[in-house]
């Protein structure tokens, strides 16, 4: 049984039962949160997101998209109003068992069509006034590196640079290469050796924190080479993003410590001839995250995952000169388990009432944020916005 | 007056250990011979030596075609000859202090000739007078495009360059007030580039008066720069910059006034402040020892010193970026924030490999290293863990430390492999981390 205080507050309990429990359950509570993964993607470029959760009922779609509308028919529907890319079957299939959450139009007041200065807003989660230099997941890291230091709250698996969404005040997170994983060299005799010095625990200062971190590090590896000796569960397609959510996977299946993932698929910025590219990465996206959630369902972990699938920005609702699409705003966030129930989240776009030739935000994306903050990891919000109700 | 711990060290004292860290901090540590010799001369001689340049010329030459190539990595391996080589060990040393320092990144800059500019002028420049440095880092070109001299324009003042002037390169936080920002910034308006040349746009200056901490003129850049040189938190901010890279991090106020004030006696002379403090009795205290985690640049590079190693630079270079520290790319114009922060279990790993690598001479990737431990170690097995220890952890030795390589070293299927166990164990025990 799983029960958050307020859960608990809201449905009432005789004054001294709760006195008993409380403490209990909460202590409960928390410590199921201290279990919690979350794996954010990043589509980069900014993802067509019309294109791939399409509001199918509304003429205007047709009309501005006169080569690049996806046929009602080939959609895989999700509700009444929208259906999904044609390319996207593992998604549809996640959609109607319920673990997948489409979040419509979120965005914020001050959209930028600038590649970097909205993926740092996406990665910081300030929309306003000069960057903060630190990412909310960077957030996120600190609190988990002060309750645990020497341990990785938090991981980059990808081979580019690590993005500012992990950078913390304390901790800024590794990457990890989705093909080599974390390889130790080797030497007969330097374990054993090592084990020995490092069981001290003499000394204090930085040779006391060297130590706990190296063997945290230490700990780290062998239970990724334990969780990469078992053969997967699942076979997962030979596709990139594919790699990286295996990797993951196979992290948390070993026990992996980290809590917090961050992953990207690149090539989103479709301004010409998107239809074949736009469809093939909506393919990679939706076999990618099957694959993974199979793993996660095979492997008992499914309730611990919530994975968040973002883009710096949507695109314009009306399609360019060039059969592509130019930088837009607000566009829908996909959930996968976590604090999401299923289902639609919002109301469809209105495609006859655009702000500037986008769709309007209808959630902020600093709420979205605090959700996955506050309500799945139990940490402290990095703004005031209330979390979202998934 | 000089306060007492700047006196100079009785070098009664003069051992291993104290050569150790003399050539460790002036420099990147020194080889076996290096630190043999260096325990002849004596503290004096051996610093003095720090500060000469008896490096191979053919290096600097060799900087046209990796410019031309382009690659950031290819300067990044050209700089890692230079600290390899060690022929200007405090020279290079400080064109260090000062990359972490004024940092620049690549990242934006994405020009490696004038990447390599600044690097000389750091190596040109790093240990004459502050004043001057200060002047030509502000017009130095790579610096103009990584803070936005372009946009600085009078009609649209771009307060960038102005404000990591006076936070980070000159003053410090609560030494200055938001409007100082401004007024410097238009004081700087009108500098910018053009190709790869620093330049005065005079119709973008504001030519109209400003003031800045209290002085109100028509001042230009020039005269900003000259205010901020004559604020009284200037000389203090340069000194603890001196002290966190040369003594230790987190120094105690009253050694920050001292040193300040031998700044301003050495005329902002970088190299005549730095004969002193690193004579001095606070660079030789116990506390000052190992008092630093190693960043990774100087711990590839001293671990290749100590260990006689010749290993390619480019391999080198990478071995550091993988440890964070990615020459010519720091994470921001605040540099690397350097102690704790360079250590997490990602960066452990990479230090680990590196460190394995080098012990055990693998061959990795496209670059190679060769290393022969048993000139360094010698090839009586028994005197192994004491010889290991005290060329690379000084001091550093406890009877557990001696007992746990003694045991790993018979534990060897035969003598080399006992040197590359011991010289592991050695070299990814936390201890050797401090620098």
């Amino acid at each position: 049984m799983q029960l958050s205080r307020r859960q608990l507050l809201v449905h009432g309990a005789g004054a001294g039962v709760l006195a008993r429990w409380l403490p209990l359950l909460a202590a409960r509570a928390d410590a199921a949160r201290q279990e919690r993964v979350l794996v954010v993607l990043h589509l980069q470029g900014g993802n067509d997101a019309l294109n791939m959760v399409v509001p199918h009922r509304q003429d205007r779609y047709y009309v501005l998209r006169p080569t690049l509308a996806l046929k009602r028919s080939a959609l895989h529907a999700l509700d009444d109003d929208h259906g999904l890319h044609p390319a996207m079957n593992d998604l549809a299939a996640l959609y109607a068992e319920g673990r997948l959450t489409v979040v419509q139009a979120v965005g914020h007041p001050h959209p930028d069509r600038s590649h970097f200065r909205a993926t740092e807003i996406w990665h910081t989660g300030c929309p306003l006034g000069p960057s903060p230099g630190i990412g909310w997941l960077g957030r996120l890291s600190d609190q988990i590196w002060q309750r645990e230091p020497g341990s990785m709250p938090a991981l980059h698996v990808g081979d580019d640079e690590v993005p500012l969404a992990l950078v913390g005040r304390e901790y800024v997170a590794p990457s990890v290469s989705a093909e080599l994983g974390l390889q130790l060299a080797e030497l007969e005799g330097l374990d054993a050796a090592r084990a020995g010095l490092l069981d001290a625990s003499d000394g204090a200062g930085d040779v006391a924190f060297l130590r706990d971190v190296a063997r945290g590090a230490y700990r780290a590896v062998e239970r990724m080479e334990r969780a990469t000796e078992r053969p997967d569960p699942v076979s997962y397609p030979d596709l990139p993003l594919a790699r990286r959510l295996q990797r993951i996977a196979r992290l948390l299946e070993g026990g992996f410590e980290t809590r917090v993932f961050f992953a990207t698929l690149g090539g989103f910025d479709t301004h010409a001839r998107q239809a074949a590219q736009h469809a093939s990465l909506l393919e990679q996206l939706s076999r990618s995250l099957g694959a993974f959630e199979r793993h996660l369902a095979a492997a008992g972990l499914s309730e611990r995952v919530a994975t968040v699938v973002f883009s710096e920005f949507g695109r314009r609702a009306a399609e360019n000169a060039s059969r592509g699409t130019d930088h837009g705003a607000a566009a829908p966030v996909l959930v996968l388990g976590g604090p999401g129930r299923g289902g639609m989240r919002g109301s469809a776009p209105d495609l006859e009432a655009l702000e500037d030739g986008d769709v309007p935000f209808q959630a902020d994306l600093r709420s979205l944020w605090s959700t996955f903050e506050q309500e799945w990891m139990g940490l402290a919000p990095s703004s005031a916005f209330p979390p979202l109700a998934l | 007056m000089r306060p007492d711990f700047l006196r100079p060290w009785r070098a009664a004292a003069w051992d291993h250990g104290a050569a150790s860290h003399l050539l460790r901090r002036a420099g990147f540590g020194g080889t076996p011979a290096e630190v043999a010799e260096a325990l002849s001369l004596g503290p004096q001689e051996t610093l003095e030596r720090a500060f000469l340049d008896r490096g191979d010329p053919s290096l600097h030459a060799s900087i046209e075609p990796l410019l031309s190539a382009g690659g950031i990595e290819s300067l990044q391996a050209w700089w890692m000859s230079l600290i390899l080589e060690s022929g200007a060990p405090l020279r290079e040393r400080m064109a260090l202090v000062w990359h972490d320092h004024f940092a620049t990144s690549n990242d934006k800059v994405d020009d490696v000739r004038l990447m390599h500019r600044q690097n000389e002028l750091f190596r040109a420049s790093g240990l004459g007078d502050f004043r001057e440095l200060l002047h030509d880092v502000a017009r130095d070109a790579a610096m103009l495009v990584w803070l936005d001299g372009n946009s600085n324009r009078a009609e649209q003042p771009n307060e960038n360059f102005a404000r990591e002037l006076l936070e980070l390169f000159a003053l410090g936080i609560g030494s200055y007030t938001e409007d100082d920002v401004r007024e410097v910034a238009r004081a700087f308006s009108g500098w910018g580039t053009e190709g790869r040349s620093s330049t005065f746009r005079a119709e973008h200056h504001d030519a109209r008066p400003k003031t800045i901490f209290g002085h109100t003129g028509a001042w230009t850049g020039d005269d900003a720069l000259e205010l901020v040189l004559e604020h009284p938190a200037c000389c203090r901010h340069v000194a603890r910059v001196l002290l966190e890279a040369f003594v230790m991090p987190s120094p105690a106020d009253e050694w920050v006034e001292g040193v300040a004030g031998l700044l301003l006696e050495c005329e902002w002379g970088v190299a005549r402040t730095l004969e002193v403090l690193l004579a001095s009795e606070l660079f030789f205290s116990s506390a000052a020892r190992r008092s630093r985690i190693a960043g990774p640049v100087e711990l590839v590079a001293a671990t290749a010193r100590a260990l006689d190693a010749r290993i390619a630079p480019r391999l080198a270079a990478r071995m550091a970026s993988d440890m964070g520290q990615a020459l010519f790319r720091p994470p921001s114009v605040k540099g690397w924030d350097g102690g704790r922060h360079w250590i997490h279990s990602g960066t452990w790993i990479a230090r680990h490999n590196a460190l394995v690598e080098l012990a055990t001479a693998a061959q990795v990737g496209d670059g190679r290293v060769h290393v022969d431990l048993e000139r360094s170690f010698g090839d009586a097995l028994d005197a192994l863990p004491g010889r290991a220890l005290a060329a690379l952890i000084p001091n550093g030795s406890s009877t557990r430390f001696e007992q746990t390589l003694a045991s790993a070293a018979r534990g060897a299927r035969d003598a080399n492999h006992a040197r590359q166990v011991v010289a592991a164990v050695v070299l990814t025990a936390p201890e050797y981390h401090l620098y």
